[in-house]
């Protein structure tokens, strides 16, 4: 089995702060890998290395064998990374279902001319991706469909919001998803929903996912391989049941054990 | 206190009540809008446009439709810019003059080119986007605010070399023997002695052709950026005003979507430029200087940015409405109505209207008893109601004829209510305005009726007498601050224009 | 080349005076745009409003027998004054409801407010130009001869009044209270008010001091080179801006860097090169430093944080 994506020895500063440091792993296609480690371990840093905000100092990574560093955001996308966002950043302003179709920007068929004239090609395209628009946010059940397609996406509440985030990353037909602590905010009964999830979106849409998350109930339940950071090296990985037992990583979340 | 529940955004909550307080205007036209296809609302609108010389022959109404049809051109194209992509760009007027001399270059006698008009305007047009892609290229790398500078920067140097341009060395050009310096834009004489617009032998003489082709032209841009809007284009600008960086990861190429709104926004704005200097058959760099910046702002934020029927309800405002100032007849009356319409809607309860303005004409015979008995003879007569409007309409000789049936103590008061000083009027007339601009910040400021109405008289008052003895009479500054207090207005009281959403911004 | 060097002196003395104007105009910008991150397009008018309130002074006392020393200190500290009432009124009223609108909203009331004061000064004033009698308070005759060059009181002056005033700013930001408030906010607004500074405070006594040097700018700008009139603030401020920007927005002595370096950067052009593109010479610096280094020459890189 090939590597899906794959880091080689990244580092990354700010200013002299070493964020990432050496780390190495690799991500297997149709499995969730999933990163912990305490706040300001470097989570949300790797995750924006990978899909190209930032530029690692040096280091490489590979996605399907091929390197992707000093490509934009949207070309990392193009190829088949797609992420969500800690914070949320939806397109608050447009509709839900705008907001999905956006994310198939650089997949749609139509050119200026077509726009322009309201070619029949033009009409197609447009009729499939709303197709396939509602067919990703009816990937969430009732909440996302019917009556709401049109409403603005500030009129959703906080668990809405991540769950149309995930739909708009899914539009842009990825191989990886990188989900970025999609649980925060929820309570129990929307983390249990999320968590069933995104096993369904391994399980049925065989997306390979790359997941942050501090919730560990969410993480035991479904990750294939957990990767344990703290100080931006990578201090423990394997099964879920190995990594919280690890000495390390104890030590990592609760402090050195006095002697 | 509030019962907080748990899982529910008060907010969000809110938001139906919200949007049903938001507008019945908006409301309005989109609801009349959404009963006819698109075809049919622009159909509409070429009719009504149409009818204009229809119904009159004054060549001053049509200059004031010719006017409004182009502004609307610019604004669709600015609102493509600004409205859609999110780029504050103020270089904009650049590109209508790059536009506008470009068709005096290509249909002149100072170059000597006559190139045909259905050449000329696509390969302007043409231009327009290129220079728009090219002057983008650079601004990629700015955010926001310095955006704006630079742009506003580029400009003005638009101005300044159009201006100065007068003696170019052009010896260092290959192939090219010229004797001594050359003047390559007659400074600000500028270019005079166009073509007019021709197209297949038919030539655009009379400012009527002109303006049914702008408003053919403006049509065709609307429907152009209509069908932009609803496309995958018009949703990634859309995403990307919302969050660039979010935009950028779901696979839009931001850069490149910028690049090609500046070039669209250029290309409509050159193309606006040939009709104007085909009009006007000249072009001068005075044309495209910050006041076109600044009312072009005015007709896309006026109508609410990123919506169409907005710029043209936007541009009809701005244009329409200091164009009337024009004429002083007109002027004043739509200054009284407006006045009295604007308290209308200011004071509640209505009727209290009644009472202060019956305050206003009190505290104004007062004025005038005091102001005779110190100064004899220094006071004008108040133009009466009808002399002011001479045959102006059936209803106001009505109104008039009531007026003086009335017992004479309400004719006086009616025909003296405001002392106009028949000397010094120049520097009364400025003391009134200053004193009148404290009057309005403080009533701004002020939320309890009575108090507000108690200001309000003065207020009123010294706005009847520096609208008579300043304002009336300089109507191209008047409009100039009518579109100052209007922007600033706006942007307090309803920031997302008259037809334009409430946007949410959480930053 | 020997006439460089000839010139050259001479140059450097323009080129101190106009970026002394500069430098002042660019430190109100610079300080709201630090705090309210608002590029306020009226702060030009404000200079040229400062520029009017100078003359209509010089106009009431020149019949009068005060010294001179009596009269440009009234006609400075009178613009000052009233440019900074001015500048907290337009806080006040036009931009302070839109501290929570949508970004471009407070830019565009301040383009409003820019249009209103330029049409309300000539519709008052009338557009025509007016002349600082200048040589009637500092006669020609005063000035210092420094080989080629000439030293002229009046240049003396705005040089000595401009730097006075800018070691005073330094000092206010740096030492007192209200700076340490004033950095406080411009870091982070919402945590100084939760620590206990009152914003609206420091915000209106920033745009008092910005403007009020806005104004003192628009008096030495009228002393130095006579003529005034009620667009001249439209230039000024764009220039003041590209001094800000050049320095670093937000940053003190960044907006003193940039003024002069665009004063000299004028002053050499029109000296060396040709007077023709004196105003392009501004806008093409900002857009050189801009694009090389798109925070200024002094401002700080700013990680983004996701």
């Amino acid at each position: 089995m090939s590597a899906q994506l794959e880091l080689k020895h990244i580092n990354k500063n700010f200013g002299g702060l070493r964020v990432i440091n050496d780390l190495s792993f690799v991500a297997q296609p149709g499995q969730i890998t999933s990163l912990i480690g305490p706040n300001g371990a470097g989570k949300t840093t790797l995750l924006n290395l990978i899909s190209g905000i930032y530029q690692p100092d040096d280091g490489d990574i590979l996605f399907d064998g091929v390197s992707i560093v000093g490509l934009e955001p949207h070309e990392i996308t193009q190829r088949g990374i797609a992420r969500t966002f800690q914070t949320l950043r939806l397109f608050l302003n447009m509709s839900i279902i705008e907001n999905v179709m956006s994310a198939s920007f650089s997949r749609a068929q139509m050119n200026l001319i077509d726009i322009v004239f309201r070619t029949p090609r033009f009409r197609r395209e447009e009729q499939r991706l709303r197709n396939e628009a509602e067919e990703k946010l009816g990937f969430f059940g009732s909440r996302l469909v019917g009556y709401r397609f049109d409403q603005p996406a500030y009129s959703l509440s906080y668990a809405n919001r991540r769950r149309l985030e995930i739909a708009r990353a899914m539009m842009t037909n990825p191989k990886i998803l990188l989900l970025d602590e999609p649980a925060a905010g929820m309570n129990p009964n929307e983390t249990l929903e999320v968590t069933a999830l995104i096993g369904q979106l391994r399980d049925e849409a065989g997306y390979t996912i790359i997941l942050i998350e501090h919730d560990m109930s969410v993480v035991g339940g479904i990750s294939d391989h957990v990767i344990v950071l703290d100080h931006g090296e990578k201090i423990a990985e394997g099964d879920f049941e190995d990594v919280v037992t690890d000495e390390r990583v104890v030590e990592a979340y609760l402090g050195r054990k006095s002697s | 206190m509030t019962e907080q529940r748990i899982g529910t955004d008060e907010w969000v909550e809110q938001h139906e009540a919200r949007l049903a307080t938001q507008s019945e205007l908006r409301e309005l036209v989109y609801g009349f809008g959404e009963q006819l296809p698109l075809w049919g609302r622009l159909g509409l609108l070429l009719l009504i446009g149409l009818f204009v010389p229809v119904l009159t022959s004054n060549p001053f109404h049509i200059r004031i439709a010719a006017t409004i049809a182009l502004m609307a051109t610019l604004g669709v194209g600015l609102n493509v810019v600004v409205g859609y992509a999110g780029l504050l760009d103020l270089g904009f007027v650049a590109f209508y003059g790059i536009g506008a001399y470009a068709y005096a270059y290509l249909s002149s006698d100072f170059t000597g080119v006559h190139l045909p008009t259905l050449l000329t305007i696509p390969l302007i047009t043409v231009l327009g986007a290129v220079v728009g892609f090219l002057l983008g290229l650079p601004s990629l790398r700015l955010v926001g605010d310095y955006l704006a500078i630079v742009t506003l920067a580029f400009g003005q140097i638009f101005v300044q070399l159009m201006t100065s341009l007068t003696r170019v060395d052009l010896s260092w050009v290959p192939f090219l023997t010229t004797d001594g310096p050359v003047n390559l834009t007659r400074g600000p004489n500028g270019i005079i002695e166009l073509d007019s617009i021709s197209i297949f032998g038919f030539v655009a003489d009379t400012l009527t052709e002109n303006y049914i082709i702008r408003l053919v032209v403006l049509i065709l841009v609307l429907l152009f950026v209509h069908h932009l809007n609803n496309s995958r284009l018009g949703r990634a600008w859309r995403a990307m005003r919302e969050d660039e960086l979010a935009a950028e990861a779901m696979g839009m190429p931001t850069r490149l979507l910028k690049l090609q709104a500046f070039a669209i926004g250029a290309a409509i704005a050159a193309l606006a430029g040939t009709l104007f200097a085909a009009e006007q058959k000249a072009v001068f760099p005075a044309n495209f200087d910050v006041t076109l910046l600044i009312t072009l702002y005015g007709v896309v934020v006026l109508g609410g940015l990123g919506s169409l029927p907005g710029v043209l309800l936007g541009a009809v405002i701005m244009i329409a409405v200091p164009e009337i100032l024009r004429d002083i007849e007109l002027a004043s009356l739509l200054f009284y109505v407006g006045s009295v319409v604007a308290l209308i809607g200011l004071i509640k309860p209505r009727r209290l209207v009644g009472l202060l303005l019956l305050n206003v004409a009190i505290i104004g015979l007062l004025v005038q008893v005091i102001a005779e008995s110190i100064w004899p003879d220094s006071l004008a007569e108040l133009p009466s109601v009808a002399s002011v409007f001479p045959e102006f309409s059936v209803s106001i000789r009505f109104v008039t004829a009531i007026i003086d049936s009335l017992p004479e103590i309400v004719t006086s008061i009616v025909r003296n209510w405001l002392a106009i000083p028949v000397g010094n009027q120049e520097l009364i007339g400025n003391i009134a305005l200053a004193i009148l601009i404290v009057l309005i910040l403080i009533a701004s400021r002020i939320k309890q009726t009575t108090q507000l109405l108690i200001t309000l008289v003065p207020t009123m008052y010294l706005l009847a007498l520096v609208w008579e003895i300043r304002l009336s009479g300089q109507e191209s500054v008047t409009r100039l601050i009518f579109v100052g207090v209007v922007l600033i207005v706006l942007m307090i009281y309803r920031p997302h224009g008259l037809l334009g959403t409430q946007r949410i911004e959480i930053v | 080349m020997d006439n460089f060097f000839a010139q050259l002196p001479q140059q450097i003395i323009n080129g101190l005076t106009l970026g002394a104007v500069y430098a002042l105009i660019a430190l109100g910008y610079s300080m709201v745009y630090g705090i309210l991150q608002l590029l306020n397009f009226a702060h030009g008018d404000v200079f040229m409003i400062g520029a009017f309130i100078g003359f209509g002074i010089m106009s009431a006392m020149l019949s009068t027998s005060a010294p001179s020393v009596i009269i440009i200190a009234l006609m400075i500290v009178a613009a000052m004054i009233g440019c900074g009432v001015l500048g907290v009124v337009i806080e006040r009223f036009a931009y302070r409801p839109l501290r929570n609108a949508p970004r471009i909203a407070p830019l565009i009331s301040a383009l409003g407010v820019s249009f209103f004061l330029q049409n309300v000064i000539q519709l008052t004033l009338s557009a025509r130009f007016r002349t600082y009698q200048t040589a009637q308070l500092i006669p020609g005759s005063i000035g210092v001869d420094l080989g080629t060059a000439r030293l002229s009181g009046v240049r003396a002056l705005v040089i000595i009044v401009a730097f006075l005033l800018m070691f005073l700013l330094q000092y206010l930001v740096r030492r007192s209270k209200l700076g340490r408030a004033m950095r406080a906010v411009a870091t982070d607004k919402d945590a100084a008010a939760m620590m206990g500074v009152d914003v609206d405070r420091v915000i209106m006594a920033t745009f008092f001091v910005g403007s009020a040097l806005a104004g003192a700018a628009g008096v030495l700008n009228g002393l130095v080179f006579f003529r005034i009139w009620h667009f001249m603030g439209f230039n000024a401020g764009l220039k003041g801006f590209t001094a800000a920007v050049v320095g670093g927005i937000g940053n003190v002595p960044g907006a003193m860097f940039g003024g002069f370096f665009l004063g000299f950067a004028e002053t050499f052009a029109v000296g060396f090169l040709s007077p023709t593109f004196k105003d392009v010479i501004a806008f093409v610096v900002l857009i050189a430093v801009l694009l090389i280094r798109p925070r200024g020459l002094l401002g700080a890189r700013l990680v983004q944080k996701v």
